[in-house]
């Protein structure tokens, strides 16, 4: 099972400190001003997304998780890849039906497999065996992500102004 | 937990079985913080994923919080300050 590397960190950082300089600049009041607790938030929706689409951007289409992911991010920033949705499902439909066959089977680790499909991008067409090794690699790539947003705010809250 | 009768799932050229999962399920396992002190394999799969569930939850929730905590630190950063400075020399 691959696990990502260093080197996903380090594209990773570079693609999200590049999106977050380019949100402050299309964000940044002139003004000394305080910007409000409304434009606060909305910022933070922006720099949210863009950590999500920076580490799919990194992975690339490699993974069936941050393939999914992209698509998802697509739609909710606007863009109305419609057309490449509906490609995506005709690809996925008999993946859909197999996958739905086999939901009929996981009973034991029914609540628990449905509730993965749910938070892995892309997990609700997976079969058991994908999912948990994109489970595997969401994961590690998402504490990645976690780690480096973390070290950003240490490093920014570390300076008072 | 459920029976130990071997269980494949056959479904046209695929075929999963119940060994596979559990593996897999045991090097998911050893990813999860809460599970990685224990070397024992007493964990149940039904357990590992919900773990899994609650890592990737609190993860998310980690990331919403920590985008919180950065749209503010651009909201008060300064065109010519030693931070602007930080991320600039972070990006050559």
């Amino acid at each position: 099972m691959k696990t990502p590397s260093n080197s996903i960190k380090r594209r990773f950082a570079l693609k999200f400190l590049r999106t977050l300089v380019r949100i402050r600049k299309s964000t940044h009041q002139p003004s000394p001003s305080q910007s409000s607790t409304w434009e606060i938030r909305r910022r933070a929706q922006r720099i949210k997304l863009a950590a999500y689409s920076s580490m799919a951007r990194t992975v690339g289409s490699k993974r069936a998780w941050s393939r999914a992911l992209t698509m998802k991010l697509r739609a909710a920033m606007g863009n109305r890849p419609w057309s490449m949705i509906k490609q995506e499902s005709k690809k996925m439909t008999r993946r859909k039906l197999i996958a739905k066959r086999k939901r009929h089977m996981e009973k034991d680790l029914n609540s628990g497999v449905q509730e993965l499909r749910r938070l892995v991008p892309g997990g609700q067409w997976m079969d058991p065996l994908s999912l948990m090794q994109e489970t595997a690699h969401f994961l590690r790539c998402l504490e990645t992500q976690v780690r480096v947003m973390r070290s950003i705010v240490a490093e920014g809250e570390g300076f008072p102004c | 937990m459920s029976s130990r009768r071997s269980r494949s799932m056959q479904s046209g050229s695929s075929r999963i079985t119940e060994d596979q999962i559990t593996d897999l399920v045991s090097k998911l396992q050893r990813l999860i913080p809460e599970f990685r002190n224990r070397r024992s394999d007493k964990v149940s799969a039904s357990k590992v994923l919900q773990e899994t569930c609650n890592y990737i939850r609190s993860l998310q929730r980690e990331v919403g919080d920590l985008s919180e905590r950065l749209s503010e630190l651009l909201g008060s950063l300064e065109t010519d300050s030693d931070q602007a400075s930080i991320i600039r020399s972070l990006l050559m």
